[in-house]
């Protein structure tokens, strides 16, 4: 594998953003995600594969070590703004379509709850593995929803709370997205939310992580 | 013994004869009294009208005065979205929108709600003089995160001194809102600091330690308690957590008990948790909230533990759920009850109960823990042996004691929850109470009574009458008619004047009478053919 890919991979799973940035300190004065992308694009390497063999591959391992509690929030932010820094420089290919993503992921905190940490961190995780990611912010409600997906056709819907209180709202808004659109499939996540929780409201996947999503996702492409 | 005094023991990790309970009512008190949680929160008299009502109806040894995460925040001048069924939520962050701490000041005891708080721990503590009051204030993290957002934490890594000053400022808060609590009459102050469950260990031990160290000291200086609460994914954190020398740590069910007991104990304090809020307390039944409950006693022990939820009671939960808790909490002989049916539940066989109660005899089933060692269960046993003779042989009477294994598989295929119950041919009649010998002959009498029907019923016989003449056929079925109103009898008369018809029953020539009798034999099973040839014999 390319050198320059490796090293952009390294540069998300540990949070390098640039070269000036501080963190972390065993990199510190090194090339980040950001310097790294543009020579590699300089150099001929596809944006497809930068994005594939390069940001994908460190952003899986932040997910992986998000779920082992061997990093936390503070850490995957870092990786998710070295992610977004180098995105930066792909975004042209994105809209020129060379680079393809995966499919469409809609996500919103759910009506009444305004908590966005844990919605976030599930986007830029998504997002970070090749996904188009649209996010409908906090406090969405069931209509929210229901029109995104008419407009995403094909897209999986996310939805997040923190509350024990809104949570209850997961079962409404998965109701009118399934009358909908038949067959459209709903993940739930969030602190109080459980996998029971989500058989009792007929949703369709559940993760404790961000990277259980992902993993959802990219099995049912 | 007084719920302050039994909390006190049990922080001191003295053994207790019960587990102190401390339901952490926060806007579930406005639900209790129906009002909603904006009116709540900013409102002394409400606040100690839903407290009032929970201490009446859930009983604990400890309760907080409010939950609510936002009170200090609201102050430094960080937006809140007010909600109906949830406390408010900080929608805007002072430092992350261009202000620095030059701007903001420690709240004085008049500012915001801080008097609402203040007066209505005053008027509980009055009220309530044995009962521990719970002081809650935002943990410095949570609060710091409030003023900045959710750049703490990428500044953690980027700008550690910048983060370090704000939650030197958040401790300065701290310190002062647990001595206004103190000074209002709380007994326990707890440092409420969720957000940490987000970050690892080492940046635990750099930025929270220090600052909350601090304020656990100075409120043990005060000679008074302190807790440590956090929710979420918080287990890397719970050792770094007890380091900080708070009396207790509470925690919510994304931990396991036996986890944080283990370390807490080690760590020489108490530990408190973690009933599930959602799925049981809020969604679920009582039998779901008293098996939770049982859990989590079992598994806490009777030494340095506190049952309480993982964290704020959502406003809406059952009162129902809460109150079997508090039941549970209370009577070791319902823990019992619970622990054997929970140990036996899971292997059970139902058995098919659609033909019980069939027999000729009436068959009263008493269901108990046991007669011998529970004394609802004697007394309601007792009450069956009395009565049952007065029926002469017709009642019988059988006692089953769930600490077998076929009782708990009975009492299951009778669908029967409670113990003790009394069943009457498989019906569940009497639950818990014990009945009054008058109602329980009363019940048993209405099912004989129901029998005896049901019998004379199944007893129903048919006359055929079979001729070709229409006319002879209306002058026998006038005497028929006669002779069953003499007797009483229920038979049923029809007349068949068609000849293939009568030629079925052998009758060549009318007039006839053939008698049927429709008397139900058997069903579902094959019978043996001398079985076959007594009926025959009956006809």
């Amino acid at each position: 594998m390319n050198d320059l890919l490796r090293k952009i991979a390294d540069c998300i799973e540990f949070g390098k953003i640039n070269k000036a940035a501080p963190y972390p300190p065993q990199m510190k004065g090194q090339d980040g995600a950001d310097e790294l992308t543009r020579q590699a694009l300089d150099e001929g390497v596809k944006a497809q594969e930068i994005l594939t063999s390069g940001l994908m591959v460190g952003m899986e391992k932040v997910g992986i070590k998000f779920r082992e509690n061997k990093v936390f929030v503070p850490q995957v932010l870092m990786s998710a703004k070295a992610m977004s820094t180098a995105m930066i420089h792909l975004k042209p290919y994105f809209l020129s379509g060379e680079v393809k993503q995966k499919g469409t992921f809609i996500i919103g905190t759910v009506e009444g709850d305004l908590h966005d940490i844990g919605k976030n961190l599930v986007s830029m995780m998504v997002e970070g593995n090749g996904w188009k990611v649209v996010d409908l912010g906090t406090d969405v409600k069931a209509e929210q929803f229901v029109a995104a997906i008419k407009e995403h056709e094909n897209a999986f819907v996310g939805l997040s709370a923190l509350l024990t209180t809104t949570m209850v709202n997961m079962e409404k808004i998965t109701k009118a997205v399934k009358e909908a659109v038949p067959g459209a499939k709903v993940a739930v996540g969030g602190a109080p939310v459980t996998d029971d929780f989500r058989k009792k409201i007929g949703a369709d996947a559940y993760s404790s992580d961000p990277q259980g999503l992902v993993e959802y996702l990219n099995a049912n492409v | 013994m007084k719920g302050l005094e039994l909390l006190k023991k049990a922080f001191a990790l003295q053994p207790v004869e019960r587990v102190p309970w401390v339901p952490f009512v926060g806007v579930h008190g406005g639900f209790l009294i129906g009002v909603d949680a904006e009116t709540y929160l900013k409102s002394t008299d409400k606040i100690v009208a839903g407290v009032s009502k929970a201490i009446e109806e859930y009983n604990p040894d400890g309760i907080p005065v409010i939950f609510d995460l936002q009170l200090e925040a609201e102050i430094l001048g960080c937006r809140l979205q007010w909600a109906l069924h949830n406390p408010p939520a900080v929608v805007s962050h002072p430092l992350a929108e261009g202000k620095t701490l030059a701007d903001l000041h420690i709240p004085n005891s008049s500012e915001g709600r801080i008097p609402v708080i203040t007066e209505a721990t005053r008027q509980l503590r009055k009220k309530y003089p044995d009962l521990a009051l719970y002081g809650l204030i935002t943990g410095p993290f949570t609060l710091a995160l409030h003023l900045m957002g959710t750049d703490i934490f990428m500044k953690l890594f980027e700008a550690p001194d910048e983060v370090n000053e704000v939650m030197d400022f958040c401790t300065r808060i701290g310190l002062k809102m647990s001595e206004y609590l103190i000074e209002a009459g709380c007994d326990i102050i707890a440092v409420v600091d969720p957000m940490t469950s987000q970050i690892d260990p080492v940046t635990f031990e750099t930025f929270v330690t220090p600052f909350v160290s601090e304020i656990f000291d100075d409120i043990r200086k005060k000679q008074k308690l302190s807790s440590f609460f956090v929710c979420g994914h918080a287990q890397q954190n719970i050792e770094a957590m007890c380091d900080c020398r708070p009396d207790n740590v509470s925690i919510d069910e994304n931990i396991p008990l036996d986890f944080v007991k283990q370390i807490a104990l080690k760590k020489g304090i108490s530990f408190g948790g973690n009933l599930r809020l959602t799925v049981v307390l809020l969604m679920g039944n009582e039998d779901d909230a008293r098996e939770d409950a049982l859990a989590c006693l079992d598994l806490g022990g009777k030494t340095g533990f506190i049952l309480a939820p993982g964290c704020d009671l959502p406003m809406e939960t059952p009162p129902a759920n809460i109150k079997a808790v508090t039941e549970l909490v209370h009577d070791s002989y319902k823990q019992d009850v619970v622990r054997e049916l929970e140990k036996k539940e899971s292997t059970l066989d139902v058995f098919n109960m659609k033909d019980y109660g069939q027999a000729d005899k009436v068959i009263v089933d008493v269901i108990t823990l046991d007669s011998e060692s529970c004394a609802p269960c004697q007394y309601m046993v007792e009450a069956v042996k009395r009565v049952a003779p007065q029926f002469e042989g017709v009642v019988e009477w059988r006692e089953h004691a769930i600490k077998k294994m076929d009782a708990v598989t009975f009492m299951s295929s009778l669908m029967v929850k409670n113990i003790p119950t009394i069943c009457i041919d498989g019906k569940i009649a009497f639950v818990s109470q014990i009945p009054p010998k008058g109602e329980l002959i009363a019940a048993i009498q209405k099912r004989i009574n129901e029998k005896l029907k049901l019998r004379i019923k199944s007893k129903r016989s048919e006359i055929l009458i079979l001729g070709e003449d229409a006319a002879v056929c209306r002058e026998i079925n006038a005497k028929i008619q006669r002779a069953i109103t003499e007797l009483g009898k229920d038979v049923e008369v029809k007349v068949i004047t068609d000849k293939p018809q009568m030629a079925a029953f052998g009758v060549v020539k009318g007039p006839a009478v053939v008698t049927v009798n429709y008397k139900l034999k058997s069903e579902g099973a094959e019978p043996s053919l001398d079985v076959v040839k007594e009926w025959i014999k009956e006809l």
